[in-house]
C-alpha cells in the first residue's frame, strides 16, 4: 500500500492507496480523484461549508459495496471542524463539517466518492436556504423528459417571481434549486410549497409527470420528488462525483443550455464528465453560487 | 471486505514502532426489535419530551445540564465538553510490562484485536512471540472516541490483543461482602474441595451457547416460513392541497405557461 503524506495549510495529512482504481471500467485510480476534488475546490467548498457531511464510501471501487457514513468517523484528525446535530431520534450525532481543502481531500481519501449535504446548514437545520426539486426518470423515461419538466417548473416559477437553478444529478435526473436565503422559511414551508408545485404540474401534464413515488406509476413519466425538502434528506453536492461507471459530476446548466438540449435526442449529451466539469467551471466560474446568496421569499403561504 | 478499522496508528515502545489498526473483538449476539406501531405496523421513533410542557422537544432546544441535586443542574456546552477532551492518540505507546496474571479480571472493559499493516508484520510477529514467552502484556495509556483509556496489549494465540482496562477508581469496593471469618471444620474444607475437584475440567467455551438467542432465531426462521411478514405502510402524502392562494396562484401561472408553449 503505497502512502504520502502532504501538507495543506499547516496540517498533515497521509494519503494511502493512491494507485487504486476506484473507477476500474473508466481507469480513474483515487490518485485522480483526489486531483479532481482539488482543482474544482475552490467551486464546491461554498457549497459544501457548515453542512452536515454524509460520506458514501466507495473503499474498494465503484463496482463493489459501499456504505453511507452520516457521523464523522472516530479516526478523524483533530483539525477537522466537526458539529452536532440532532437526530430524528433526539439523541445528538457528531458531523463532518467540509469548510477547507484539507478536509476536503481527508474525506476523500477515504474513497467519499459521493459528497451528500442536506438544504439547511449545520447551525440551524431546519431553516433550509434553497427549495428543491428532485426529477428522477422512471424506468422507461430519461434526462431528456426531464428537462422538459425542468422548463416548465422555471417558467411557472418564474411568473410567481421565483428565479431557479438547474443541475444535472449526474445520474438519471435534474436537480431545480430555488434559493431562499431567508431565516424565516422552514421545511414546513417548503415542503407546503414544493408539493403544491408538484401536484400542479402534474394535473397538467399527466402523461409527463407523476407526483407519486411508487415506481408503478412511474414507468415512462417523471417523478417531482418534492419530499426532498426535509431537514432528514440530503442531496447530492452540487460539482460531487457521481459512483457510475465513468467519473461524471453531478453539475449546473445554464437555462439557455436545457433549452438547446430539449429537442436532442441523446441523454448522455447532458452529462458533465471530471474534466469538463473542471474546465467549465474555470470558465464560467460557479452558475450556482446564487442559490447560496439570493434572497426570495416564497409567495401566498 | 476485511473488519472496519476504528482506530488505526502505531503502536510503539523504546525503538519498536509498528503500524497497526484497531478492530472489534466481540460482536453481542442480542437480537436486536424494531418497535412497531400495532395499528399500521408504522417504525416507532424516539423524540425528547418535556412534561413540563407536555410537548416534544426539537433538538436545538436541548442542552446538557449535570445533576448536582435534586432539581439543581450545572450547564455545560459543546465547546466546554470538547476543551476537555483528550487530543487523539497516533500512537499506543507500551510504557510498562507487567505480568497479566496480576491484573484481575475485574478490571477487564472491553476486548479488541490489533491487526498489521502492511511493513509492519515482521515486527508484529516478534513482538507476539516475545510476550507469548514471557507471558508479559504491554499497560499503556490510549484515546479512543473522546475517552483516555488505560490498556493492556497481550498476544493471543499469535495476534495481539487489546484489552481497555477499568480504572481502579472505578471498581467498586468490595470490603464488605466477604463474611466474618468463622470456625470451619477440617471435615467440613475438605468435602468442599473434594467436590469442587470432581468437576475440574479445562475451559471450553464453544460447549455453551446463547440459548435464547438460538431460540429466538429459530422462531423468527420458522415464522419467516409460515407468514408473509408485515409492511410498513408507504409513506404517502395527505391528500391536501395546500393553502388556497397558493393554488390559486399556480393554476393563474400554469394558464400562462401552457399559453406561451
Amino acid at each position: 500500500m503505497s502512502r504520502k503524506v502532504v501538507e495543506i495549510a499547516g496540517k498533515r495529512l497521509s494519503l494511502s492507496n493512491l494507485e487504486k482504481d476506484l473507477y476500474p471500467s473508466y481507469g480513474f485510480t483515487k490518485a485522480h480523484v483526489l486531483e479532481y476534488y482539488r482543482r474544482i475546490s475552490k467551486f464546491i467548498l461554498p457549497h459544501l461549508r457548515d453542512r452536515a457531511l454524509t460520506l458514501k464510501r466507495y473503499p474498494e471501487g465503484v463496482e463493489k459495496d459501499f456504505f453511507f457514513e452520516k457521523r464523522c468517523p472516530r479516526h478523524h484528525p483533530s483539525w477537522v471542524k466537526t458539529a452536532e446535530v440532532g437526530r430524528d431520534e433526539g439523541e445528538q450525532m457528531t458531523v463532518c463539517l467540509v469548510n477547507d481543502l484539507e478536509t476536503l481531500m481527508w474525506v476523500e481519501n477515504l474513497a467519499s466518492l459521493e459528497l451528500h449535504v442536506p438544504l439547511a446548514r449545520a447551525g440551524s437545520t431546519e431553516t433550509p436556504d434553497s427549495m428543491v426539486f428532485d426529477l428522477d426518470p422512471g424506468d422507461q423515461a430519461n434526462i431528456l423528459n426531464c428537462v422538459r419538466v425542468a422548463l416548465i417548473l422555471r417558467d411557472l416559477l418564474s411568473n410567481l417571481r421565483l428565479t431557479s437553478y438547474v443541475k444535472t444529478s449526474g445520474k438519471k435526473g435534474l436537480h431545480v434549486y430555488v434559493p431562499l436565503n431567508r431565516e424565516k422559511t422552514t421545511f414546513e414551508d417548503t415542503k407546503k410549497f414544493s408539493k403544491a408545485v408538484a401536484r400542479t404540474v402534474q394535473k397538467n401534464y399527466p402523461e409527463l409527470v407523476t407526483a407519486k413515488m411508487s415506481k408503478e406509476f412511474r414507468k415512462a413519466k417523471v417523478f417531482i420528488n418534492w419530499s426532498q425538502n426535509d431537514s432528514s434528506k440530503t442531496m447530492i453536492c452540487v460539482y460531487s462525483l457521481r459512483a457510475r461507471e465513468k467519473p461524471v459530476v453531478s453539475f449546473p446548466l445554464e437555462w439557455k443550455e436545457l433549452e438547446n438540449l430539449a429537442g436532442q435526442d441523446d441523454p448522455e449529451k447532458l452529462q458533465v464528465m471530471h474534466s469538463e466539469a473542471v474546465s467549465r467551471a474555470g470558465k464560467q466560474g460557479d452558475l450556482f453560487r446564487e442559490v447560496l446568496v439570493k434572497k426570495q421569499k416564497l409567495p401566498h403561504l | 471486505m476485511a473488519e472496519q478499522a476504528i482506530w488505526s496508528g502505531t503502536i510503539s515502545f523504546s525503538l519498536v514502532a509498528i503500524p497497526v489498526r484497531l478492530v472489534k473483538a466481540v460482536e453481542p449476539g442480542r437480537v436486536s426489535f424494531r418497535m412497531l406501531h400495532s395499528k399500521d405496523y408504522s417504525p416507532l421513533q424516539r423524540r425528547m419530551f418535556c412534561p413540563e410542557e407536555d410537548k416534544m422537544v426539537p433538538p436545538d432546544e436541548i442542552i446538557r445540564g449535570y445533576e448536582i441535586a435534586p432539581e439543581k443542574y450545572i450547564l455545560i456546552t459543546d465547546e466546554e465538553l470538547e476543551s476537555v477532551s483528550p487530543e487523539r492518540s497516533r500512537t499506543i505507546e507500551i510504557v510498562e510490562f507487567i505480568d497479566m496474571k496480576e491484573v484481575d479480571s475485574i478490571y477487564y472493559d472491553h476486548p479488541y484485536y490489533l491487526v498489521p499493516l502492511k511493513g509492519g508484520e515482521k515486527a508484529y510477529r516478534l513482538l507476539v512471540e516475545a510476550m507469548r514467552r514471557t507471558n508479559k502484556a504491554g499497560l499503556a495509556k490510549f484515546v479512543l472516541g473522546e475517552r483516555e483509556y488505560l490498556v493492556a496489549v497481550k498476544s493471543t494465540e499469535g495476534a495481539l490483543a487489546l484489552i481497555t482496562l477499568h480504572y481502579s477508581e472505578e471498581i467498586l469496593p468490595d470490603k464488605d461482602i466477604a463474611p466474618k471469618e468463622e470456625k470451619v471444620e477440617a471435615e467440613e474444607k475438605s468435602r468442599i474441595k473434594k467436590s469442587i475437584k470432581k468437576m475440574i475440567t479445562d475451559f471450553n467455551p464453544e460447549k455453551y451457547a446463547d440459548g435464547r438467542r438460538k431460540k429466538i432465531m429459530d422462531l423468527l426462521k420458522k415464522k419467516a416460513k409460515e407468514k408473509v411478514p408485515v409492511e410498513a405502510p408507504e409513506v404517502e402524502e395527505e391528500e391536501g392541497e395546500g393553502p388556497a392562494d397558493l393554488i390559486a396562484a399556480l393554476q393563474e401561472s400554469m394558464r400562462k405557461v401552457k399559453k406561451n408553449r
